[in-house]
């Protein structure tokens, strides 16, 4: 059953997150077996002109004028939803503590377009509990769609964009420890491809990003929250890496789909090497890197329609 | 529409070029352009002279210069009744500024003028950040002081950092030599030939200055009567002994150094240009003709082509109109924005591939005969003032080419933002 919530308010969630992170969600030691939690909907009113006109501001990019471009990048849906994902993580059954935990990949199908101040409807559920080596994943699936449709027995047709962000919530084993695996992050031998651009973030990249999105996780606007929660200092969101790779590449007409893979996070303030690469016609891969440590930041993909 | 008409290269002036920083420190771009056109008024006579325009500009502009230009010109004994606007296209201004008046020329539109340009790094337009500047256009626009103190109050500390002109192509954050560093890298560019190109061009420099052939081309301004830029006494030694100051990310691979990427500079050059008829009035030399110019742009922002790599297609679509081939030219003039452009813009004309897939050429456009290129050295040597680059490539190939009626020359002239000019002129 899904259960109706109003759009939380994401600055309250991160309070309660900061209280919440000093006891383990864990009553038992937890398995895979029954872990459900209820999915939850939400209505949007509706990404205003002025938000979307902050986020061209902040990346620079294409003036959505509403005549020769209208259509939101998808990003800014993802942030239209994220704070639905945050009540679901949030929510008492959700068994992974919310502070501290690793966002690692992202993939999104963006059907339709979707236009400033359109309401909409987000639907998020958290699926796939598994074990990794350092805690537990999950994807939270979010699904936007149009006001006025029923989410629980809704057409694929209706969709408008939906996607998959992967979590880690670290050292909560949940669906307990795998055996033998590798750690992923070794990069043994990272080749980077030939850059074709360079983002010089400075030490309020997340602060700014955060005052687009309202997303002020600790992590990225504080070095002292950072470090409490694991990090040398700063980082940036991984969003951000996500709207600086796709600017300027998505069509009006939607019907694409990128992917995102999160390696070693980027340091603020921090210089990360960018490539594109036309992988066959219509296909782009992204790489963003540290070209001193040689450490790759992410992996990204678009597919056009 | 009247036939066309020659469009004559009479004769230049500029300052010298001189490190950033240094001897122009204190020089605005006004006063710069405006010694420099008072040089050339002096030189052929032009007191009191009514121009048909006088075009050019600068890459780093303050907001007040507006009117550069035309600022200047007044405040030269040129006839205020001449026109004067400012022209931008990063590196190439001065080209274009040239290029444009001597198509006025030749449709007869115009019987005279002066092309140039300027630029100063000591004097760059320092601004404030888009916040402050939000914040007080918000309280220029209040109405009531209780808006405007709402509004002054937003003022953080971080908002009043200076904001220095940026570097860096705005949309890819890479700056102009870390650019050329992957270019270089695509095309093999070594170490060696790079420096071999910057020595040459401070000898061949430093040579046409002990012959004299600045002479009537610079006029000296705050102390400095030769590029400073200049070292005569340079080796390879002395050259292979730098660190690479670009693509160092690519290890041992990394060939750019400072010595053989250009120095950041001061400077100023303008361009005298006539119809015959004019120049004969006024019994004025007629050192070439301005043939032909061509604008090129290429698709960098993704890494599809090298951002500095413009030049090669004006250069295939200038050449097939004139029907000409580098075989035709006497001297070639290429900008030496750093010496791997001009090595990677010569490669590219020698190879079959890029020249059929990028150019859709039959065959390469050919070699360039390295005794015939930037012979009187170039921008490694004498520095590259941006926008007044293009007067002194300009100037100097119309003397070399004086006197050689007939034989041609040819530009190329890179600039930001993927673009680039090239052009032909013909010695008289």
């Amino acid at each position: 059953m899904t259960r109706t919530i109003d759009l939380p308010n994401l600055s309250s969630l991160y309070r309660r997150a900061a209280l919440g992170a000093l006891k383990s969600k864990l009553s038992s030691n937890g398995s895979l077996r029954g872990l459900t939690v209820e999915p939850v909907v939400a209505r949007h009113p509706g990404i205003s002109e002025q938000q979307v006109e902050d986020y061209r501001r902040l990346f620079a990019g294409e003036a959505f004028d509403g005549a020769h471009r209208g259509a939101l990048p998808s990003v800014l849906i993802h942030i239209a939803a994220f704070p639905v994902q945050m009540g679901l993580m949030s929510s008492k059954d959700f068994p992974l503590p919310l502070l501290g935990m690793v966002h690692l990949a992202n993939t999104v199908e963006h059907h339709q377009p979707v236009m400033p101040n359109t309401s909409l409807q987000i639907l998020v559920k958290a699926q796939n509990f598994r074990a990794h080596r350092k805690g537990t994943q999950v994807d939270i699936t979010v699904d936007v769609y149009p006001q006025g449709v029923d989410v629980d027995s809704a057409d694929q047709s209706e969709l408008l964009w939906s996607g998959v962000s992967t979590y880690l919530g670290i050292g909560t084993f949940v669906a307990g420890k795998p055996e033998g695996e590798q750690s992923r992050r070794g990069q043994g031998g990272f080749t980077p491809p030939r850059k074709t651009a360079q983002w010089n973030l400075g030490a309020g990249a997340g602060r700014d990003y955060a005052a687009v999105s309202g997303d002020y996780n600790p992590i990225h606007v504080s070095n002292l929250a950072a470090k409490a929660l694991g990090q040398r200092g700063m980082i940036a969101h991984g969003m951000y890496s996500a709207a600086r790779m796709l600017e300027g590449r998505e069509p009006e007409s939607a019907g694409h789909r990128w992917s995102i893979e999160f390696e070693a996070p980027v340091a603020l303030p921090g210089t990360v090497n960018f490539a594109v690469e036309d992988i066959s016609d219509g296909t782009q891969r992204f790489t963003g890197w540290n070209a001193r440590k040689n450490r790759r930041h992410f992996t990204g993909e678009l597919i056009l329609p | 529409m009247a036939d066309i008409r020659d469009a004559v290269i009479i004769g230049a002036n500029r300052i010298p070029f001189a490190r950033a920083h240094g001897a122009y420190a204190k020089a605005s771009n006004q006063d710069m352009l405006t010694s420099t056109l008072n040089g050339l008024v002096a030189r052929y006579g032009l007191q009191g002279a009514q121009l048909g325009a006088v075009a050019g500009g600068a890459v780093m502009k303050h907001s007040k210069n507006f009117n550069l230009v035309r600022e200047s010109v007044l405040g030269t004994p040129i006839a205020s009744n001449t026109p004067a606007y400012d022209v931008q296209m990063a590196c190439a201004t001065g080209m274009e500024a040239i290029g444009s008046l001597a198509n006025k020329i030749k449709l007869g539109q115009i019987d005279s003028a002066i092309g140039g340009g300027v630029d100063s790094i000591s004097d760059a337009p320092i601004v404030v950040t888009d916040a402050l500047r939000g914040i007080i256009m918000e309280a220029n626009r209040a109405k009531t002081t209780g808006q405007r103190l709402k509004a002054l109050a937003k003022i953080r500390p971080g908002h009043l950092a200076p904001q220095a002109p940026g570097v860096n192509e705005p949309r890819t954050g890479l700056s102009m030599g870390e650019h050329m560093a992957i270019t270089a890298d695509q095309w093999g560019i070594s170490r060696e030939e790079q420096d071999e190109l910057a020595l040459a061009s401070h000898k061949n420099l430093a040579k046409a200055y002990d012959d004299g052939f600045f002479d009537d081309l610079v006029t000296p301004f705050k102390g400095v009567d030769r590029d400073n830029n200049m070292r005569a006494d340079s080796t390879m030694e002395k050259l292979g002994k730098l660190s690479p100051a670009f693509g160092k990310d690519l290890g041992d691979q990394a060939t750019m150094t400072a010595a053989n990427s250009t120095a950041l500079t001061d400077g100023a050059s303008a361009v005298l240009l006539g119809s015959e008829e004019w120049a004969d009035e006024r019994d004025l030399p007629k050192l070439a003709n301005f043939i032909d110019y061509e604008e090129g742009a290429v698709d960098f922002v993704d890494g599809a082509e090298g951002l500095l790599m413009a030049p090669t297609y004006a250069a295939a679509r200038m050449l097939k109109r004139n029907n000409l081939s580098f075989e035709d030219f006497e001297y070639f003039e290429i900008h030496e924005a750093f010496a791997s452009t001009v090595l990677a813009q010569m490669k590219a004309w020698e190879s079959a591939e890029f020249c059929r897939e990028k150019l859709g050429l039959d065959k390469p456009l050919g070699t360039i005969d390295r005794s015939r290129l930037n012979v009187n050295g170039s921008s490694l040597a004498a520095g590259h003032p941006f926008a007044a680059t293009g007067g002194r490539i300009v100037a100097t190939l119309s003397k070399l080419l004086h006197g050689k009626p007939g034989k041609l020359g040819f530009i190329s002239v890179c600039a930001a933002g993927g673009q680039g000019i090239t052009a032909i002129i013909e010695g008289r």
